[in-house]
């Protein structure tokens, strides 16, 4: 498996040097970027400052920068692991080497474990130029858990990996990548309190953040973060994630597996 | 030995009704098939219409699960245990798929021997002879996208034999190939047969490549077996005509006449055709040879010989007259 | 005239073909601006509302959803012309780019022409949704009867000037997708769709009045949300104006130039 893991691991590698991407990595940097000149315009030059009483009551702190500035850099990270896993199995049937790779007798879960670890490099790159930006708009990092915030990044990662392996059987499903992921991604920014907490919203739509795993690994990742909160205050959250990755991952196992068979069959009949 | 017994393989199709209607017809690609492959031969499949070879080829390369029926190679089930099969066999398909296109010739053949489980030196050396005996050891540093139509060709012969399979899958190799390209390919599979012995199924629209590269032919139609022998053996049993054709200055009556009573002892037929070039083109039909009856006879006449032909019947005919037959 | 009628008419009746009958229409031009209005509506919720909130010093708090519906409705006639374009680029292999430069059409009644039949095929869902949702919105205020089928107008043609604008610029660019990403957002931040520009420090308004879609918006909410006058109007009206002349002369140059490396690379690709 680790040796599948690694091949794929080596070809993403070199296809990215060879054709970079640029357009899909600019576009999360843009996209996090612009939430963080949203969130610093409003506060800043809208609002002069003044939050909801609410506010600091539901987040724990009144720091709406930070707050805001890190949910649009973890809804990128989010959405760019989701993306980069999620279409590489529809990508290899757009290009024609689906079959290629299907035809050997290599396990699937080396192939995406192999795709996930290559793409960590890019996301990290997209999340750091982010949160840089975001520093010099207003986020404060002094009280940050680093070790805690780092944990609670790479255990997000897996996470959103499992939500990819689903979303990706969908995208089979569909044959389309467009509508569907985009479809996601507008509700997870709806849901999961990227830009506000999930609280405001009305009752009836709460659960639908629940089902998120963006949701719970935010909200651990800001308490980390802006808090310096350790590890273990934000176990709730983390079990909650862990969860959502088992029923993901159970899931996004099965419906691969479907999907690739269905696939194959509808290229021929 | 792989063998496959009795696979049927049928098709869900949606049909798009309007607007939100649709609905689901059964299409069956394959039918009853039965054959098997075995080292060292070349089996052909020919279809006459459209039907079932690459759907054939893909249920026996576990990349399609049979209706009903049952694909064994080496005695594994090609479903139940996938695994052990597809490290047998290997799948070859014309045109310009299957490879990563970004990638060089050798970091393609690198990728997908890691798939296989090879590693190392031994990858190394595999990837290596595999450029050299496809010859594409220089451009081995070149990315794909820059190869041309052969060479990507002959890197997928390469990938298909990456895991040096027993059997070996081959779906119109030679498809939209130039003329040399495809001679030298011909020569490489009959080759990979008789020398590497590996078990070969082939299909290919070019009926001309199958005769001469295949030991047997499964004639399909409509999913279908209609046929099944060696080459030599099906346009012989199906008692097609040899054309033998003559051409002289000219015909005196009486030739005119021991011609055509030549045609009839021998059961065949005969034409006679003015040319441009003020001569005589005499074509004799039947079942058996005249040649040897016609030069005796002309030398009897006293008559030169400008000309002398003869015209096997082909598997193309065969594949023709059964089309013809069967209403295609 | 009558031949680029017929020209068009198959065009529309293309992307008619081409992507009504497909559900993304349904998705990118309804359910997804629907989606992010409320999320933007929602993210006015961590802040101090409220008749004495900061926010008042530029829009009434009861006129914060209508601000947000014409901020959207606005950005989804521009945004449905920059994803039109957009796919136009992939277009381009099939040669639609030779068709204009083959018939004697006039080039530039060709793309608005274009622009024209994807924004009418594009915008009516939401607009519908638009209209639906006034009737539950506070804090209208029209300037006259007049005041719909003006603000449409001008929604209509600045559109259309930015979106053959588009075109050429997608139609002559190597990774088109990275100026999608490069003019999509930055319209949505900049040009007042969820924050008034006026609120911005300097070098953001910069910015802002680079995209028509700044005007276009203030005219229409002065029109539906102010109960302005058309004299107090005339001078944002003459500033869009200008600007979409500029768009039009850069249009025209562009294509120019663009024929004109054609004819002696044979390459479309400019940059």
């Amino acid at each position: 498996m680790f040796h599948v893991a690694k091949a794929t691991f080596i070809r993403n590698t070199r296809v990215m040097i060879r054709a970079y991407p640029w357009s899909f990595v600019i576009g999360h940097i843009f996209s996090g970027v612009y939430t963080v000149l949203f969130a610093f315009f409003a506060y800043h030059y809208v609002f002069a400052g003044q939050l909801d009483e609410n506010f600091a009551h539901l987040t724990g702190s009144s720091d709406y920068l930070s707050y805001a500035i890190l949910g649009g850099a973890f809804y990128a990270f989010a959405v760019s692991t989701l993306m980069n896993v999620s279409r590489s199995l529809i990508t290899e049937l757009r290009e024609g080497t689906l079959e290629a790779v299907l035809l050997t007798p290599s396990l699937r879960r080396g192939y995406f474990l192999g795709n996930v670890a290559q793409q960590l490099m890019r996301t990290l790159f997209e999340f750091s130029v982010i949160v840089l930006v975001g520093a010099v708009f207003g986020l404060t990092l002094s009280h940050t858990n680093v070790w805690s915030a780092v944990l609670v990044w790479i255990l997000s990662t897996g996470a959103f990996f499992c939500q990819a392996l689903v979303l990706g059987s969908l995208m089979l499903w569909f044959r389309d990548t467009y509508i569907t992921q985009n479809t996601l991604f507008a509700v997870m920014a709806f849901v999961s309190g990227v830009t506000f907490p999930i609280p405001y919203l009305p009752e009836w739509v709460q659960p639908l953040g629940l089902i998120m795993p963006l949701a719970p690994a935010l909200d651990a990742f800001r308490q980390c973060v802006i808090q310096g909160a350790p590890l273990h205050a934000v176990s709730p959250q983390l079990f909650h994630m862990a969860a959502l990755s088992l029923v993901y991952l159970v899931i996004g196992v099965w419906g691969i597996r479907r999907m690739e068979k269905r696939v194959m069959e509808s290229i021929f009949g | 030995m792989l063998i496959a017994e009795n696979v049927r393989k049928v098709y869900q199709v949606k049909e798009k009704k309007g607007w939100l209607r649709q609905q689901w017809t059964e299409v069956e690609a394959v039918a009853d098939l039965s054959f098997r492959m075995v080292p060292g031969k070349i089996i052909g499949l020919l279809g006459i219409n459209g039907a079932g070879k690459t759907t054939t080829i893909k249920m026996c390369s576990t990349l399609l699960t049979p209706t009903s029926g049952t694909i064994t190679v080496d005695g594994y089930d090609a479903v139940k245990d996938d695994r052990f099969v597809k490290a047998k066999v290997n799948m070859i398909a014309g045109g310009e798929r299957m490879l990563y296109w970004r990638l060089t010739g050798r970091e393609n053949l690198q990728y997908f021997g890691s798939l296989y489980g090879l590693q190392g030196q031994a990858l190394r050396n595999r990837i290596d002879s595999l450029l050299l005996q496809v010859g594409l050891y220089e451009a081995a540093n070149t990315p794909v996208e820059r190869y041309s139509k052969g060479m990507k060709q002959r890197l997928q012969i390469a990938r298909g034999l990456i895991n040096d399979p027993r059997y070996l899958f081959l779906d119109e190799p030679t498809l939209g190939l130039d003329a040399p390209i495809a001679r030298q390919l011909r020569k490489h599979v009959s080759e990979l047969a008789s020398q590497h012995g590996k078990a070969i199924l082939l299909t290919s629209h070019y009926i001309h490549e199958v005769e001469e590269l295949c030991d047997e032919v499964y004639i399909i139609d409509k999913g279908r077996l209609v046929a099944h022998d060696t080459p030599e053996h099906l346009t012989k049993s199906l008692h097609l005509d040899t054309a033998l054709q003559v051409v002289i200055p000219s015909l005196s009556d009486s030739l005119d006449y021991d011609l055509r009573q030549l045609a009839q002892d021998y059961g065949g037929s005969r034409e006679i055709a003015e040319t441009d070039e003020q001569t005589w083109e005499v074509t004799l039909r039947g079942k058996t040879d005249m040649t040897t009856p016609l030069l005796s006879l002309l030398a009897a006449h006293q008559s030169p010989v400008l000309r002398l032909s003869t015209q096997q019947p082909s598997l193309e005919d065969v594949i023709l007259h059964m089309a013809d037959r069967r209403g295609a | 005239m009558k031949q680029l009628g017929s020209l068009l008419w198959a065009e529309i009746i293309k992307e008619h073909r081409h992507s009504f009958h497909s559900k993304m229409i349904y998705f990118s031009l309804l359910v997804w601006p629907v989606i992010n209005f409320v999320t933007a509506y929602y993210s006015f919720a961590p802040f101090r509302m409220g008749g004495d909130s900061p926010l008042a010093r530029f829009i009434s708090y009861e006129q914060l959803p209508l601000y947000l519906l014409t901020g959207y409705l606005g950005y989804i006639f521009y945004w449905c012309l920059v994803q039109s374009s957009w796919q136009m680029s992939f277009e381009r292999q099939a040669g639609t780019m030779e068709m204009i430069f083959i018939s004697p059409v006039n080039r530039l009644a060709f793309l608005y022409g274009r622009s024209l039949s994807s924004l009418i095929e594009g915008v009516w869902l939401f607009f519908c949704f638009v209209l639906l949702a006034l009737f539950f919105v506070d804090g209208i205020r029209l300037s006259g009867w007049w005041a719909p089928p003006l603000a449409f107008l001008i929604l209509l043609v600045s559109a259309i000037v930015w979106g053959g604008f588009l075109c050429v610029l997608f139609l002559f660019s190597r990774d088109a997708s990275f100026l999608y990403t490069v003019l999509d957002e930055p319209m949505l931040i900049f040009s007042g769709v969820r924050l008034p520009p006026m609120a911005f420090p300097v070098w953001a308004k910069v910015i802002s009045f680079c995209f028509p879609l700044t005007y276009a918006l203030q005219l229409i909410r002065e029109l539906l949300m102010e109960r302005a006058s058309l004299q107090t109007m005339l001078p944002s009206m003459g500033l869009l104006a200008a600007v979409l002349l500029v768009l039009v002369t850069a249009t025209v140059v562009l294509l120019r130039q663009a024929e004109k490396h054609m004819k002696k690379t044979g390459n479309m690709v400019m940059y």
